[in-house]
């Protein structure tokens, strides 16, 4: 710290900094180390139906049984997107064109539901909705977040089938989970947990190291899926708009500077400097693209512990946690595997 | 190219933000803000005071610089020694008297006058020596005490005495001289400061003595360790700042003939200023007499503007104090970050738009398209190799490879099991290439160009070559000699691949991407060096043509292959042979059925290639980002290009997996196998070509059949 600080920041701008993982976020190598239930195409949500775990891949959802083969339980028009159980064991399944089906039958949604990212039922049989973003699809989730959007928003789906709008103008909520009176979200872009509950906001976790997202009921506590890792080249692109702009406009988006759920499996992707291979080791504390990373969380939303995969390992892209018979499952995109974690 | 960019290539192609950084790692660089400081105040005042350069005024402000700068020149030893004198101003008033009482009073000649007032000085100068060097008491309070008690000395014997002075009929024509006469214009103080501040200079510079203040003053204790006798050194700084501070106070005495109540007051604090404000660092260590001497006019020139404009003396003493304190802060905090500043500004990217690639996509059907041909080879000392750029393997099949730890690593023939260091030469051993009479030759990275015989003598041929004319930076030095190969000649043609960076930083101009390769070639008959090519993006690998006439060289960051003529029509010319691939080419060497071998060290990315037209954003980031977190060229995956003599590219072997040879830096055929380097790989690998001529081998192809 210098008094001269301040006016010289007028010239170099800030340094970028991220927060370290620390504390809870303490990187260990326990994804890395689980048993992995089945390998499975880029999984995008679980659920739990009748002591069964369902697992949303590509247009269909699949059961995982018991020898850790898959079989399909429902097939659709459109990649699948979230998956929720009712208490009464309704399953609710969206799509990245927007619909919404319950036990099959497809659930008409007003304008403004159009980027379902996560879905969860309250006690009360309300289905609670995560609208990424009205601008892009569930699977244009980098774009979104390359230009800087902050246009998703929370709904309430009662059984008689009449919705509400619990709150907007959030940046890609991409978890939801009652609690009580409120509604917990997890807002990725600006890397938060915030409770909604009439109207009102309170920021229960912020400057996350990472993208948070869906959420699940552990016991107590809760486990939340945090999608890919903070970077300080990313979060210094997003500050650098020329170069932002013309990376969308000229560049496939697997190549963007921007958070993955795997990376890489492509010479084209971007490289940066501690991520070079070295004497045949590559770094586990080197900047990624995409990280696995599984937080628990207490009964007050706070972190009290984590399962890391980190920069050299494969079980990236963490997008949803359930237990299910006394384990934890956890759907692993980047990895392509559903994996089994002690309870 | 649209207006943005072409204002980007503006910017950043035709302004020399380079040179920020390249002054900036200069020494004298310390010098620049005083010397700035020097120039405002006396044009300031210059053009405020009338009559202010007119050589009556000049002659006397210089008598009253001349004796100022002298007590300066002894506070700056001090200070360089790591302490500080507050006893120069009444040490200064003491010698004025002890000259004054010497020659009024006692009527004694001019020179024992001069002696009692070098007595004084020295006397004084041995307190504060052996209270600071000896006893190790606080430099600041012990030379304040002796400041305080000095001063009451001078007023008790002015008081007493200086009627006495006043009174007295003395007269002497040297004194008379000393205090008014000029020596060729001129006058005795300035002749004595100009004496003092280059002999302090070349002691300071040039001397046991003047090392061992400055080693003191950098530190301590390393001057201790070092056998460097601290407390003796100390002492005599004291002596000569007494000394220095007496010498003015006799040469004043000479011009004014007389002692008075404000002879030397406030001496300390303007000394003081004028030694920190020149930029003689307070810690120690850091400083010159010149520095002093640019503080000393900055000083003086400052007070007596001010008394000339009519300003009274406690505006004046606000300004000096001022001037002090901010000439502290910037000494300290200029101290403290500069390196900070230089790491800050020192990379300073171009605009470079690179042309569309050919896609290395596998399956893409190009002659580029990687595959995972060399994903599964026989290791060669995997874990036992660090850094192995370059490798050649001799007549007699043994394989040889520089490592980071500044050797050459032997692999005997025939399974390359066991290994012995061949030779070490320091630095880190880049490429190999062996020439009529067996010895290797090697670029050294950051060294420069060494021959080893085949009994292990290492010999240095070149480290340096002809200086650019514009450069800031001293270009002469080979900052990172890269690969070489020899003509049938004997000539040697190597690569230095940048100027901005060393060695080991070799990827951090793959950011800045300014284009400072060169080309040189080696004499053995004359052991000159000439530069033949300048201002490629990172010059790399070289390889002569199998017929000896010309030579190919990779550019690296711009992704192209050149050839240089060295014989018919085009001789001394350079001619693109490949351009826009899709890889970084790093060595180039022959192939058995009369083609060529490229390494790639690694991919171009969209995102990176997009960076190159982003000077600013490269410049941002390597300011607001530690380096772990810049985005670089994909150097985690490289292969092995084989080309034609026309340039045609004939296809490429590829690790996908980047399991075994993520970056490629170097590869040689050797009797049907292939070996395979990498700068940060930890291993050599040996892959079996097919269809290739198992008899065939580098020194074969280079020097014929063994004599």
């Amino acid at each position: 710290m210098t008094i001269l600080d301040p006016l010289l920041d007028l010239f170099r701008g800030k340094a970028v900094t991220v927060p370290p993982l620390d504390g809870a976020f303490r990187p260990n190598r326990l994804l890395d180390e689980a048993s992995a239930l089945t390998s499975i195409s880029e999984p995008t949500d679980l659920a739990v139906k009748d002591g069964r775990t369902l697992v949303a891949s590509g247009n269909a959802v699949h059961a995982l049984k018991a020898d850790g083969s898959t079989e399909v339980v429902e097939s659709f028009t459109a990649p699948v997107t979230a998956l929720a159980v009712s208490p009464t064991g309704a399953l609710a399944v969206a799509l990245d064109s927007g619909r919404l089906f319950v036990d099959g039958t497809e659930v008409k949604l007003p304008d403004g539901i159009n980027c379902l990212i996560a879905l969860s039922y309250a006690a009360n049989g309300i289905l609670l909705i995560a609208n990424g973003s009205f601008l892009h699809r569930p699977t244009d989730w980098r774009r979104d977040m390359m230009e800087k959007n902050a246009a998703g928003s929370v709904w309430a789906l009662h059984p008689d089938g009449t919705t509400r709008r619990l709150a907007d103008g959030l940046a890609w909520p991409s978890g939801v989970l009652a609690d009580g009176a409120g509604v917990v979200v997890a807002e990725a872009w600006q890397r938060r947990l915030v409770r909604i509950a009439d109207g009102r906001s309170q920021v229960l976790v912020s400057n996350m190291p990472g993208y948070p997202a869906r959420m699940s009921r552990a016991g107590e506590g809760v486990l939340l899926a945090v999608f890919a890792p903070v970077n300080r080249l990313i979060e210094f692109v997003l500050q650098e708009d020329d170069y932002r702009r013309a990376m969308m406009a000229e560049i496939p988006p697997d190549y963007w500077i921007a958070p993955a759920l795997a990376s890489g499996n492509s010479f084209l992707e971007p490289l940066q400097c501690g991520g070079i291979k070295t004497m045949g080791i590559h770094k586990p504390w080197s900047p990624s693209r995409s990280y696995g990373l599984l937080v628990r969380l207490d009964r007050g939303f706070q972190p009290v512990a984590s399962y890391h995969s980190r920069a050299d390992g494969r079980r990236h892209g963490v997008v949803a946690a359930v237990t299910a018979g006394g384990a934890i499952h956890v759907a692993c995109a980047g990895g392509g595997e559903i994996l089994a974690l002690d309870a | 190219m649209s207006f943005r960019e072409r204002l980007q290539s503006w910017r950043y192609n035709l302004v020399p933000d380079h040179l920020i950084g390249e002054i900036l790692s200069k020494r004298w660089t310390d010098n620049a803000i005083p010397f700035l400081a020097l120039i405002l105040v006396v044009a300031g005042f210059g053009s405020v005071i009338p009559g202010f350069f007119k050589p009556a005024s000049l002659q006397d402000s210089t008598r009253q610089l001349g004796e100022f700068s002298i007590v300066v020149t002894g506070l700056t030893v001090v200070m360089l020694g790591g302490g500080i004198d507050l006893s120069v101003g009444s040490i200064f008033a003491l010698a004025t008297f002890s000259s004054v009482a010497a020659f009024f009073i006692f009527d004694l000649p001019v020179w024992v006058a001069f002696l009692a007032a070098l007595a004084t000085g020295c006397v004084f100068g041995a307190i504060n020596g052996y209270l600071v060097g000896f006893l190790r008491l606080r430099a600041f309070l012990t030379t304040l005490v002796t400041f305080i008690i000095g001063r009451a000395i001078f007023d008790i014997l002015i008081v007493n005495y200086g009627a006495a002075v006043q009174t007295s009929t003395a007269s002497s024509d040297t004194w008379d001289f000393i205090g008014d006469g000029t020596l060729g214009g001129l006058s005795i103080p300035v002749i004595g400061a100009a004496v003092i501040a280059i002999f302090t200079h070349i002691a300071l510079t040039r001397s046991r003595i003047g090392w061992h203040i400055l080693a003191v003053g950098g530190s301590r204790r390393s001057a201790h360790n070092a056998g460097i006798k601290v407390k003796r050194t100390i002492f005599l700084t004291y002596v000569f700042s007494g000394l220095c501070a007496s010498t003015a106070g006799f040469l004043i005495a000479c011009r004014l003939s007389g002692a008075g109540p404000g002879t030397g007051l406030n001496m300390e604090i303007l000394a003081l200023t004028a030694a920190v404000v020149g930029g003689n660092s307070l810690g120690g260590g850091r400083g010159s007499v010149a520095k002093g001497l640019m503080g000393a006019v900055i000083v003086l020139v400052m007070n007596n503007g001010l008394i000339r404009l009519g300003y009274g003396t406690g505006t004046n003493q606000m300004v000096i104090g001022i001037m002090l304190a901010i000439a502290v802060t910037i000494d300290i905090r200029w101290l403290k970050n500069r390196h900070k500043v230089l790491n800050e500004v020192y990379v300073a990217p171009i605009y470079l738009k690179m042309g569309a690639a050919q896609s290395a996509l596998p399956g893409s059907g190009t002659p580029f398209a990687l595959n995972n041909a060399i994903s599964q080879t026989d290791y060669i000392g995997l874990g036992a190799l660090e850094g192995p750029e370059d490798v050649i393997l001799d007549r007699d099949d043994h394989l040889y490879c520089g490592t980071r730890h500044g050797e050459i690593v032997r692999f005997f023939a025939p399974d390359y099991r066991r290994s012995e260091v061949f030779a070490h030469v320091g630095g880190f051993p880049l490429g190999l290439a062996f020439d009529r009479d067996g010895n290797l030759l090697s670029c050294v990275g950051a060294m420069g160009l060494y021959s080893i015989t085949p009994d292990r003598v290492v010999t240095r041929l070149s480290a340096e070559t002809r200086r650019s004319l514009t450069s800031v930076q001293d270009d002469a030095r080979l900052r990172d000699p890269n690969d070489l190969d020899i003509a049938p000649d004997g000539k040697v043609y190597f690569t230095d691949s940048t100027k901005r960076f060393d060695a080991h930083d070799w990827a951090l101009d793959s950011i800045e991407n300014r284009a400072t390769g060169r080309l040189l070639v080696y004499d053995p008959k004359t052991g000159a060096t000439r530069t033949l090519l300048d201002g490629y993006h990172y010059l790399n690998g070289v390889c002569m043509a199998h017929d000896g006439r010309s030579l190919f060289v990779a550019e690296s960051w711009a992704c192209r292959v050149h050839r240089y003529w060295l014989e018919g029509p085009k001789a001394g010319t350079a001619e693109c042979v490949i351009r826009d691939m899709p890889g970084y080419p790093d060595n180039i060497n022959r192939a058995s059925d009369g083609t060529y071998w490229m390494a790639w060290l690694g991919m171009r990315t969209p995102s990176f290639d997009l960076s190159l037209r982003h000077p600013g954003f490269r410049k941002r980031m390597t300011r607001r980002l530690p380096q772990d977190d810049w985005l670089f060229p994909n150097i985690n995956t490289g292969g092995v290009v084989k080309f034609d003599e026309s340039g045609r590219v004939l296809g490429t072997l590829g690790d996908l997996s980047g399991r075994s040879h993520p970056m490629v830096t170097s590869m040689r055929e050797h009797k049907g196998w292939l070996f395979i380097g990498g700068i940060l790989n930890n291993r050599i690998g040996r892959l079996k070509l097919d269809g290739a001529d198992p008899r065939w081998t580098g020194p074969t192809s280079y020097w014929g059949e063994r004599a």
